[in-house]
């Protein structure tokens, strides 16, 4: 009996001790996502105004940690690694979780800004309290086809582009329209009227929540009344109800699917359909124009909406109505702390970073490169003056 | 000299005695280590099991028993913050039970072949090869599938079996319609399945016949059985538990598989039961929607079939070691010890 005993208290002590340990490892796992400003945090308020003329930090002495989505990852590295030539004081770290990961990371505490491509919701803003919204870049999404034609070009001929309506969209995704020689897409692409087949059209979506379906939804909704999904990171498809509906997971299963599969339709970030040398369509606009996918119609839709801005710096900038607008586009927003950040001078760091990839020419090179598009004038203009009014410990953090 | 040395001795031995023979060779503290450790394995279950159940506490108040409803039109709309999991029960309860319905006889062959009939030449590298397959990443098989085997092999079967077993009267539900193109559908999830379940289940079917003693063999032969024979009314029987272990150790990982299945499966909420239509599993919508989830009841709706996955597992399992436990009552060796 007591053998038992001392039996049962010795294997509860150990096993006490192994979960201690898990519990110290869990612990030391978030402080390298978000470290409490232990090393950073050298004194109140008087140092932000010491750091930016004198006493230059030791090298990678600020760690800043952001996380979110992933619609905006490769630029967001690109500029992270570009940045630690401008500062070599700071080391940022980007995790692309997901934006609904990075909101409640952001609203926990657990890292210093996130990412999102969707709007941060009322409730968020009520147990988050003082969360802003900065637009950073614009990215456009580009319908994607692979279309086995019924018959050959003449040689010699580049292919034609295929050209869609915005209700044609909408009708595809519906499953109303089913096959690619339907009088609706024969009436917008006359020139490919012998060589549309009789096939029916497999419609590619997302299977993962993605930033990139709630832009395209959110784009259906506003073509036509028809869409009756609505507009989120992730819906529920009337083209799979009917049966013509596939989900690729990420960019990459999306084009390996409209890739394999003859005749199908599919939509992916423009950037991804550029380096993949897929064939994307060009959409007829709400000003009744043809347009084609790219930096300048991007950037005429954004114009557009330059004045559509909330209070929160949010809008939407699909179907825009300028002549020369690309349709299906977002912004992708960073999201921050506006007074309750504590480490003064980790906030001064963000904001500088935050600025830096708005102003310098060479952050925007780089952004356009990998086929996103930079503010207009005015929206970073709108952008900077909020980042400008962020307080710590109640005192203005850029100067 | 020689009392000197004897002291600290003694003291050690007295030392040994006081404690008893519990130190001896540390066994009282291995087994105090080891059963701990066993604690440490229901601990996690039961924290992982009650994790999940907090987790889904508002989904399971709102949807109750509709969110399980096996219905045809079931709905899953974040929009709409309405949720049904029966697309993706089905999905992965279907996909697997085809996996093991396929992988069965490929790896009681592959066994039966490696510990029996496979010249002494061939039996090693043969089993390197299979121990290979069984360590290929999941992702890579997806790729795979989708750019080789899909459209190579699993689209040609699908319109074969769709134009020959799906005017059937029942089974042919689970046949109806046209696969797509691409292949993507829950029969390439389930040959998919097959192929990575197959290299688990035959190994462990070959270690199964090769512990079976010789005298076995030998006593069939000396009845004047045949190979065929001794095989099919010995030997099978003999290790049948064994070969329902590799069984369960296959549907596990079938049940689980998630990357692979959501590459090549489409990920599409179809309303029908067909196995050459797209689908969905339990695993591939956690993995898919998880990271976007941002209502609050689309995450927990996730969780509760990450709950529901649990749920099946454990009862799979309990069902299967009940099985290996009924078999192994009846089996051979057990009755000549009983």
């Amino acid at each position: 009996m007591s053998k038992k005993m001392i039996l049962a208290i010795a294997s509860l002590s150990v096993v006490g001790l192994m979960l201690s340990a898990c519990g110290s490892a869990t612990q030391s796992a978030t402080e390298t996502v978000a470290p409490a400003g232990s090393a950073t945090n050298t004194g109140p308020a008087t140092a932000v105004a010491q750091t930016a003329t004198n006493t230059p930090l030791a090298l990678g002495s600020v760690k800043i940690n952001g996380a979110g989505a992933t619609f905006p990852l490769p630029v967001y590295s690109a500029w992270t690694y570009a940045y630690k030539y401008v500062d070599p004081s700071v080391v940022i770290n980007y995790q692309g979780i997901g934006s609904g990961g990075g909101k409640k990371a952001i609203i926990d505490g657990t890292v210093d800004f996130a990412g999102s491509d969707s709007l941060v919701t009322d409730a968020e803003y009520a147990s988050g309290k003082d969360l802003q919204m900065y637009p950073m870049v614009a990215g456009a999404v580009a319908p994607v086809y692979n279309i086995k034609w019924a018959k050959d070009f003449p040689t010699g001929t580049p292919v034609p582009v295929l050209v869609l309506d915005r209700q044609t969209l909408v009708d595809i995704y519906n499953a109303k329209v089913t096959k690619w020689n339907d009088p609706e897409l024969v009436t917008t692409n006359p020139g490919l009227k012998d060589y549309l087949p009789a096939a029916t059209i497999t419609a590619v979506h997302r299977s993962d929540g993605s930033g990139t379906t709630e832009i395209f939804t959110k784009s259906l909704t506003s073509f036509s009344a028809d869409w009756t999904a609505g507009g989120a990171t992730a819906v529920e498809w009337p083209v799979d109800k009917a049966g013509n509906g596939i989900g690729g997971k990420g960019n990459q299963g999306v084009a390996a699917a409209v890739i394999n599969t003859p005749n199908s339709i599919g939509y992916v970030e423009l950037a991804y359909a550029i380096s993949n040398t897929m064939s994307y369509a060009s959409m007829v606009n709400k000003a009744g124009n043809t347009v084609v996918a790219n930096s300048s119609s991007l950037t005429s839709a954004m114009g557009d909406f330059a004045n559509g801005f909330t209070d929160k710096l949010t809008a939407t900038i699909v179907d825009a109505p300028g002549a020369g607008s690309w349709p299906i586009a977002g912004y992708t927003y960073l999201v921050l702390h506006t007074q309750s950040m504590t480490d003064c001078v980790k906030a001064e760091k963000i904001l500088e970073f935050i600025r830096w990839a708005l102003t310098d020419p060479a952050a925007g090179q780089q952004a356009s490169n990998l086929g996103y598009s930079v503010l207009p004038a005015a929206v970073r203009d709108s952008v900077l003056a909020k980042l400008g009014a962020v307080t710590c410990k109640g005192n203005l953090v850029l100067k | 000299m020689i009392n000197k040395s004897r002291t600290p001795l003694s003291v050690l031995g007295k030392f040994r005695k006081r404690m008893g023979k519990s130190l001896h060779h540390g066994d009282r503290v291995w087994q105090v280590l080891t059963i701990s450790m066993g604690i440490c394995v229901l601990l996690l279950i039961l924290s992982i099991g009650w994790t999940l159940w907090q987790g889904s506490v508002d989904a399971r108040l709102k949807f109750g028993l509709s969110f399980l409803l096996p219905t045809l039109d079931a709905s899953w709309n974040p929009v709409l913050d309405k949720f049904q999991a029966w697309p993706f029960i089905y999905g992965t309860l279907i996909t697997s039970a085809m996996a093991i319905l396929l992988a069965l006889p490929i790896s009681l062959g592959i066994g039966i072949f490696l510990a029996e009939l496979c010249p002494g030449w061939l039996r090693l590298p043969l089993g390197w090869m299979l121990e290979l397959l069984a360590a290929i990443p999941s992702v890579v098989f997806g790729l795979w599938g989708i750019f080789v085997f899909l459209p190579a092999v699993v689209e040609p079967v699908g319109s074969v079996l769709g134009h020959t077993l799906g005017s059937l009267p029942i089974l042919g539900s689970l046949f109806a319609g046209s696969i797509p193109v691409s292949g993507a559908s829950r029969l390439a999830a389930s040959m998919i399945l097959t192929i990575m379940i197959v290299p688990t289940i035959s190994a462990v079917t070959r270690d199964v016949f090769l512990a079976i003693p010789h005298s076995q063999r030998e006593a069939a032969f000396a009845l004047g059985a045949t190979e065929w024979e001794t095989i099919s009314q010995v030997l099978v029987p003999y290790g049948l538990s064994g070969i329902l272990g590799a069984v369960i150790l296959g549907l596990g990982r079938a049940l689980g598989e998630t990357m692979a299945v959501t590459m090549v499966i489409g990920n599409s909420i179809e309303g029908t039961l067909s196995l050459l239509r797209p689908g969905y599993t339990m695993s591939s919508v956690i993995a898919n929607e998880f990271a976007e989830a941002v209502s609050p009841l689309h995450s927990q709706s996730l969780i509760e079939i990450g709950l529901l996955l649990f749920v099946i597992t454990l009862l799979l399992n309990l069902l299967a070691r009940f099985l290996v436990w009924r078999v192994a009552r009846r089996a051979p060796q057990q009755e000549v010890r009983g």
